[in-house]
Parts: C-alpha cells; structure tokens; sequence
C-alpha cells in the first residue's frame, strides 16, 4: 500500500516512516502544506496521514483540495487539537478517522488499516493468516473453519494484534486501545495478560499455532512462526 | 453600621452636646445679666431707704409687696453688706420663689438695724425655662431633619454605590461580564468606579493571560510526548531486551502516558472552564451508564469488586462528550481508591446520580478534593480527575457533593430541575 505522511514535526514523522515502512509498503513524506499539495495532485494513495497544523497553511485545506478535485484517497488527521470542531469539521470534509496527538504508532497502524480495508473492499472482507480467518462483517473468528466464540474486548484486541502483524505492541497501547480513557489505571496491567492469555488459550484450543508472544514483559507481538 | 447611621450618630451627638453647651451659656449669661437688673433695683432701693432715714431719722415702712419685700431687724453690730441668693416668699401665691437679697445695716438713732431688700426672680427662671424649650424643640427637629435627609436623599446620593456593590458581589472571572458601573454626580463614586473597572478588566486579563498560559504549555508539551512516544514505540520494535531494560522501558512507558494523561486533563480543563463543548443533546443515562460499566466490566473483575446499581430512566441535556468524562470519572475514581472484594453501587433516580465505594476508613476532606492536583500520595491518577468532574457541573448546574459514612465513600450529583 501507498501512504503519504504530511507532518511538520521531523521526530514524529520519522518514527512513522519507519513503522510504516515495511514489505509491500511504500512511504512517502511532506513538511509542508505547499510539497504536500504538490504530491497529492500528482499521485493518489491508499491514505494520507494529515496533520493539520502545518507551518505555512491549514492541513483542512489539503481535504478541501482532495474533495474539490474528486480524489478518493483515504485520509486520517492527525492533530494536537483535540476539539471537537476540528474533529467534526476534518469529517465533514471527507476525512476518514481523527486522530489526537499522543498517540501509538500501533494505533495509528490500527486505523490507518481499517482505512485502507474499507477503501478497498468497501467494508467486506475477510482477513486470512495462516490457519487463522477472521471474518470482519460478521466478526467472527474461524481456526481451520472451526469458529471461535470471542468477547468483544477478545475480538477487538486479536484485530489490533492483526492490524500490527510482526510489531511489538506495548501494553499501554493495549490498554489505551481496548479501554480508551477507562485505561487510567496504572495498575491494570495484569488483566491485559489475562486477557491475551484467554485469545492464546482460545485459538491454541481451536488448534491454531500459538503466533502470540510475550516481548520481553513490555508487550506483545503477533508473528510468523 | 452603616456608613450614614455612623455619621448620623455622631452628627446628632456632637448636635446636642453643642446645643447644652450653647444653652448652658445662655443660662449663664441671661441670668448674669437679670442678676445684674435685680440687683441694680435692690440697690435703688437701698439708697432710696437709706436717704429716707438721712432725712427723717426714722426707719421708713417695711415693704412686703408682690415682687420686693424690705424688712428690718434691729442687731448688735454692724453686718457686712453682701449680695446673696435667697427664696422669695411670694404671699399672694402662697409659694417660694427663687430671689435676690441685699443684707445691710443702718445706724437710726444710734440704734443699728440689718436692713434686708429682697426681690423674686421668677421672671428670669420664666426666660430660662424658654430658653431650655427651644434648645429641646432645636433637637427634635434636627432629629427629624436628619432623619428625613437620610431616608430619602442619602439612599438616593449612595444607590450607585451599592450598585457597584452588587456588580462586584456578582463579579465572576469565569463569565464575560465586565463591571459597568452607572455614571454617579458624586466624585467620589466615580473615581470609585473607575478604580473598580480598571481593577476587573486588569484581573479579567491576568486571568485569561494565566489560562491561555496553561493552555499554550500544555499544548506545546503535546509534540514532545508525541515525539517520545512513538520513539519508544520504535525503540521496543528494534531488539531484544533482557528483564532490565524491559523494566527501564516499562517505566518510561507509564511516565510517558501519566505526561499524556495529564496534559490532556489540563487542556480539557481549560475547555470547560472556557465552556468550549457546547454540542448539548439529549442523553438517556441509563444506557449511558451500562455501557460504561460493561467497559469497566474487565477492570471491576480484576479486583474482585462487588457491583450493584439501581437506575430508573433519567434524561439529561448534556455533551454526550463531557458526561461519559464525567462518569469515566466518577466509576474509575470508585474502583482506584476501592480495595480487593470491595463494593461499588451506583443509584440513579429522577433527581440524583449516586456513586459509592467502600475505601479507606477515612473521609475524605470536603473542601480539598476539588482542588487541582490534589490526591492521595498513592494514587496513580493525575489529580484532576475531580476538578473537572466539578467544573463539568458547575458548567450544567448540577451540584456535586461528597459524603462519607462508615464504609462508604459517595459522590452525588444533584441534577437541577429541567
């Protein structure tokens, strides 16, 4: 897939790049308003990750720009405003997702997924690793055909493992995920083992490969055996 | 006291105090003078008697009339002549009256006798007593003036004062109103107002110059912690770790996102204080409120917590946004501070919405807990969690209160009549 990262601050942009960058993949970056105009009407991407807040102009006016020029390119803002106007207003120009600055790189890979997923199958498909099968309108999850009954939060967090295939996932950002503001507690990490615990046992049980690992106590990762 | 009734109360004493004096000097000089008068008719009539005797070397009459009485008395030696003050024996009225007396001798024959020539002075007494009337009838008009003057024209001379009064009683930093005061005659109300205006406008920019502080510095930080935090994202994706480094990095980690959370809180902060969420709806809390206990659901069974809840149908006109803050809030608040086994219940009637915990055995201090980054030394929140709880019902005009007894810690918010 093809993303284009329009952000001004070179720290952040760079972390993105590199968690973007990866087989399959391309990347491409903008600093400013005016380069990130001049890509977006020579190339068309999968999604484009919009800060708004740009040195020389408002990010809202690229989305004008792609609008007004009937560009169908996924977008997802990226702002340090987290008001509500923006939010509604970056929707209403055709944004796909909001996104408020902190965030996790695996987040962002998250929902940058489920963007390109329903850009390009227009919300219905199906999502194959190995042996593993997910079916994401009906939201079932399927072992060799066999179906796995998951909670939501269980179903919810295999997709986010999914979405961060071959990443190191942190717990925070599980945690931040699945429980949004609820994840103030420091001391909630045990039921995040517990529950990664229960999707391992669950697909273990339903004979698929245990691909879910422990990173060394800091969090997680979905791979490849 | 009032300003007027303290004036008026030193006005009037310093009044009558100078009235009694002027009325004293009065006496003193009326009576000095009718003194004067009778004593210069007793020694008319002392040289007049005495002349008679020269001429006729006898006593003459003794008078006894209505105002003067002469009588003599025959005596061994010479008395001293001297005035003195005397009663007067008025017959005809059968009553003593205050006098004048002259005592002196004349030698008759070779026969002294003590001459007394006496004369009332009841008309002076008359005088006096008119002069002590007016000075009594001076006073109670002046009471009455004063009176008068401070019903009708005083209230009127001080109205706007107390109307800058109440401007400044009303004065809130947090609503856009500025103290106008009206326009007065009185310099002195007007340089008054003039330094109250100055002071709110001055107070008023300090104060939106110290929020836009706040606000700028939180969202200054927001890039730096994004920064570090995808940073580390990338850092944990780069290796192998042993136990060490993964403990170093896991406690950055939980830095990092306490950084976030309370730099989001203070900027949420700054949001409601400045009443920036205005997209009221009308919000159902019942299911509002079993959506976010299912999400708790995990969290609440990870520590055992015993949880009932009690909610009949309760519409309010809300931001959807600020109310799930608010019971975030509230809920996770409940569980932090619970311990292992503890109960939670929650009650939600027509008028209130009651959320309680069992905890430490110890209340709360009800004064302390809205303030900012006030929280016990073990918790892990930011400290704000109840301020803006606070302010989102002050925002609504709920009431928030705390309460504690004997197991149970409970926060409940009075919902205003709709």
């Amino acid at each position: 897939m093809k993303i284009l990262i329009i952000e001004d601050e070179p720290g952040l942009l760079e972390s993105i790049e590199d968690y973007f960058t990866e087989a399959g993949n391309v990347c491409e970056t903008a600093t400013d308003y005016h380069s990130a105009i001049a890509k977006v009407s020579l190339y068309s991407y999968d999604c484009i990750l919009l800060d708004i807040t740009l040195p020389d102009g408002n990010g809202l006016n690229i989305l004008k720009y792609l609008k007004e020029h009937n560009k169908t390119d996924g977008v997802l803002i990226i702002s340090a405003k987290n008001s509500l106007d923006d939010k509604l207003q970056g929707l209403d120009l055709g944004a796909d997702d909001y996104l408020v600055k902190p965030f996790h790189l695996s987040e962002l890979k998250a929902r940058v997924t489920a963007i390109i997923r329903r850009k390009a199958f227009s919300g219905s498909n199906v999502l194959i690793f190995n042996e593993i099968n997910i079916d994401l309108q009906a939201k079932e999850v399927k072992v060799n055909n066999q179906p796995i009954k998951f909670t939501r939060k269980e179903y919810a967090l295999l997709l986010y493992f999914f979405a961060n295939k071959g990443k190191v996932v942190s717990k925070n950002a599980i945690a931040e995920h699945l429980w949004g503001d609820a994840a103030d507690m420091a001391d909630n990490f045990d039921f995040i083992y517990s529950h990664v615990k229960n999707v391992r046992k669950k697909l273990e049980e339903a004979g698929s490969k245990d691909y879910i690992k422990a990173a060394y106590g800091m969090g997680y990762k979905l791979a490849d055996i | 006291m009032k300003l007027f009734t303290h004036y008026n109360r030193v006005n009037l004493l310093t009044t009558i105090i100078v009235l009694f004096i002027t009325g004293a000097i009065y006496y003193g000089a009326i009576s000095y003078i009718l003194n004067h008068q009778v004593d210069k008719d007793i020694r008319t009539e002392e040289a007049e008697t005495l002349d008679y005797i020269k001429e006729h070397n006898t006593l003459p009459e003794a008078i006894d009339s209505k105002y003067l009485t002469v009588t003599y008395l025959q005596v061994n030696q010479p008395v001293e002549r001297r005035f003195s003050n005397a009663d007067f024996y008025n017959k005809k009225e059968g009553e003593k009256e205050s006098g004048r007396a002259l005592i002196t001798s004349a030698v008759v024959n070779g026969r002294i006798y003590q001459v007394t020539i006496s004369e009332s002075k009841v008309e002076t007494e008359d005088l006096i007593r008119i002069v002590f009337g007016i000075t009594i009838g001076v006073i109670l008009f002046l009471l009455l003036v004063l009176f008068i003057t401070n019903r009708f024209i005083l209230n009127r001379i001080w109205k706007p004062f107390y109307g800058t009064l109440h401007q400044l009683r009303a004065f809130s930093l947090n609503d856009g109103n500025d103290v106008s005061a009206q326009p007065s005659k009185i310099d002195e109300f007007n340089e008054l107002n003039q330094a109250v205006e100055h002071m709110s406008a001055r107070v008023k920019r300090d104060y939106k110059d110290l929020k836009a502080f706040t606000e700028n510095a939180s969202h200054e930080l927001l890039t730096p912690i994004a920064v570090i935090n995808s940073k580390m994202d990338s850092l944990i994706q780069t290796g192998e770790y042993n136990e060490q480094q993964s403990k170093l990095l896991d406690d950055v980690y939980d830095a990092v996102s306490r950084l976030t959370r309370l730099n989001q809180s203070l900027l949420l902060l700054v949001k409601i204080e400045n009443k920036l969420v205005t997209d009221n709806e009308i919000i159902h809390l019942k299911p509002l409120i079993e959506e976010k206990i299912s999400e708790f659901k995990e969290l609440f069974h990870d520590k055992q917590l015993v949880f009932t809840c009690e909610m009949t149908d309760k519409q309010v006109t809300t931001s959807r946004y600020l109310i799930e803050i608010l019971l975030n809030n509230l809920l996770s608040n409940a569980m932090r501070h619970n311990y292992q086994n503890g109960e939670i219940n929650v009650l939600l009637t027509n008028t209130k919405l009651m959320i309680q915990n069992t905890g430490t055995e110890n209340a709360l201090p009800q004064n302390e807990i809205y303030k900012r980054f006030n929280k016990s030394a073990s918790s892990e929140g930011t400290g704000l969690g109840l301020t803006i709880c606070k302010q989102i019902c002050d925002n609504y005009g709920y009431q928030l209160n705390y309460s504690y007894d004997t197991l149970y810690h409970s926060f409940t918010i009075l919902f205003n009549q709709q």
